[in-house]
């Protein structure tokens, strides 16, 4: 556990220098991986191609480079567009969302790791079982909730939904990281006379700052792409996410090419510049809760 | 490192790692000093937890349930109709077709994605130059969205104005999107696009716990690269490839918002699954019952492949 998130690649490094002198990569590698990045990015290289194309160049130039480069339809989206709204929306449930979510998780992941009491296994089953059961499946019970409960369209009956979402799932991988960190850190901070709780918030928490940050960037994008919570507890324009809003693009009538790529291509910029500096952790992160070591 | 964190074996083994001369209950209970599990502050942190996914998971899938056994006009719930809902997905021939469009949709992507994500894993595995380079492009798709995939898949295999050309081919004009099985097709392939991201990263990670040492030794034995890896490779993943088989299975029977965004269920219904139908039996046809049985029928068979999941672990444990 450790190994794989402080530094994910357990494999010694004298092997790679091993491997690297004594045998040749095979070409036919790097070709594969060639490839698959291809297969990988093709539709966004498109997306982006697509957005530096005027309008009338979007049904005419199927060229991968813009043979008129221009600017005109990111203008559009940032300046004539609910997009940037859209953005700041998912911005700020998003985020709520992760604080929230590891505020409540942090805890009860830590008492699953290092406590022992009554109901414990069931307790734990239980919050891990409702990974089971399909958003999908509970959509119309939680819309009647949301509207009995005055909840409907509010920013908190989103963030209510995902923290409960994402609370299986982080409770699993918080819960793994803290049975990584050896049990003699506490009973020092025991011994000098700390209460559980504190030895809790002040010598253990800190240590399991890689880990919270991974579940928080796996939580932040799950909220980031998520379309049928924010589709269906959300009316009001205002208060839209972006995955609906782009969506809402493409459904109106004649969609202009241009403008949608261009909105797509600035939703899917925060998102990736946080995936290229956290993919390690989010790797580890993701890993930690299937692997078996 | 640590071992065995996978999701099959909390169930029985969730308790704390064994601590010394760990105080019989009752008195953990009574002694405030040499108590190591204070029981008051671990239920005030389970709570919390609990408290939500109660309010937001457990209640809502009774609900549910209920919802699915009552006749329904709009939001108005009506009389108990027992199991007409579900007799009506079951026998009606619409109902058996989106079963079997679900099964078609989720074994083609299986059958797709885990040899692909396997494939990858092993290539991401070498020590290769511009392997972290590598690595974030072959793994970004995991960070599109269903809906995003969808629009930029749509528009790169669109046949007037698309990069692919697919408006004069020799086979002449292909449209993806209006013929019902290139449609299933390219459900299954934009799908497999979304997810092989997080298959890799489970193969990969799984990948680099077997120690090099195993293969160097089958390597001086005489075995070929493929020998290596189905006699050794292949049997030390097999855990993790069911954790990954499970995981997306679920992922692709539950999946609404990429079918809904990219297909639209058609055309002719052609890519109309379950998934689909309980979503839209509920937000476009107003049929609540009946999109709530739908719902409960998803609902079973994710129990069903849980289930099947966790005893898979544990047998291979033993």
């Amino acid at each position: 556990m450790t190994e794989l998130v402080a530094g994910p690649l357990p494999t010694p490094t004298r092997h790679k220098v091993r491997r690297r002198r004594g045998r040749r990569t095979n070409p036919l590698t790097y070709v594969l991986l060639v490839l698959a990045s291809l297969f990988a990015i093709l539709p966004i290289l498109w997306g982006i191609s697509t957005s530096f194309k005027s309008e009338s160049a979007t049904l005419s130039d199927q060229g991968w480079i813009p043979a008129d480069f221009t600017l005109e339809n990111y203008r559009l989206v940032l300046f004539e567009s609910q997009i940037p709204l859209y953005i700041g929306n998912t911005l700020l449930v998003a985020g709520l969302t992760v604080l929230a979510t590891i505020v409540v998780a942090i805890f009860g992941a830590y008492a699953a790791a290092r406590f022992r009491f009554r109901g414990k296994t069931t307790s734990l089953f239980l919050i891990l079982m409702t990974s089971m059961i399909p958003g999908i499946a509970i959509l119309v019970p939680l819309y009647f909730l949301a509207v009995n409960l005055g909840l409907y369209d509010t920013y908190a009956v989103m963030i209510i939904i995902y923290v409960a979402w994402q609370i299986p799932t982080v409770i699993w991988m918080l819960k793994g990281f803290f049975e990584s960190i050896p049990d003699s850190i506490e009973e020092a901070g025991r011994v000098d006379g700390a209460s559980h709780f504190r030895v809790m918030v002040q010598l253990i928490f800190p240590l399991a700052v890689p880990g919270i940050a991974a579940a928080a960037v796996i939580s932040f994008v799950y909220v980031w792409n998520d379309f049928l919570i924010a589709a269906t507890m959300i009316s009001s324009d205002e208060k839209r996410l972006v995955s609906v809003g782009l969506y809402n693009y493409l459904s109106q009538y004649g969609i202009v090419w241009g403008q949608l790529t261009a909105a797509v291509v600035i939703s899917i910029i925060p998102i990736v510049i946080v995936f290229v500096l956290m993919e390690r952790r989010i790797v580890a992160g993701l890993s930690a809760g299937a692997t078996k070591g | 490192m640590a071992t065995a964190v996978h999701p099959g074996t909390d169930i029985r083994s969730v308790d704390a790692p064994p601590e010394p001369p760990t105080p019989p209950r009752r008195n953990a209970k009574r002694s405030g000093v040499g108590d190591r599990s204070p029981v008051g502050l671990s239920w005030g942190l389970v709570i919390p937890s609990i408290a939500i996914v109660a309010i937001v998971s457990i209640f809502p899938i009774i609900y549910a349930i209920n919802l699915s056994l009552h006749d329904t006009t709009y939001m108005e719930v009506g009389e108990f109709n027992g199991f007409a809902h579900f007799a009506y997905i079951f026998t009606s021939p619409e109902g058996q077709a989106q079963i079997l469009r679900s099964f078609v949709y989720v074994i083609g992507s299986l059958v797709i994605a885990i040899p692909l994500s396997l494939g990858l894993a092993s290539l991401l595995n070498q020590a290769v130059r511009g392997r972290a380079f590598f690595r974030v492009m072959i793994l970004m798709p995991w960070v599109v969205s269903q809906t995003v995939a969808a629009l930029l898949w749509k528009w790169l295999v669109n046949p007037d104005y698309g990069a692919l050309g697919l408006g004069e081919t020799p086979f002449g004009r292909i449209d993806f999107l209006a013929n019902p099985v290139l449609a299933m097709l390219l459900l299954i392939i934009v799908n497999v696009w979304i997810s092989y991201p997080l298959a890799t990263i489970l193969c990969l990670a799984s990948l680099q716990t077997i120690p090099e040492e195993l293969r160097e030794a089958a390597e001086v034995d005489g075995a070929g690269p493929f020998r290596r890896f189905m006699q050794v490779t292949l049997p030390l993943m097999k855990p993790t490839l069911f954790v990954v088989a499970i995981q997306l299975t679920l992922l692709y029977f539950n999946m609404v918002t990429l079918v809904y965004t990219l297909t639209g269920g058609g055309p002719l219904d052609a890519t109309n699954l379950l998934s689909l139908a309980a979503f839209k039996q509920s937000f476009e046809f107003f049929n609540l019952g009946l999109g709530a049985a739908y719902s409960v029928v998803l609902f079973a068979f994710n129990i069903l492949f849980g289930a099947a999941y966790i005893r898979l672990l544990r047998s291979e444990k033993q």
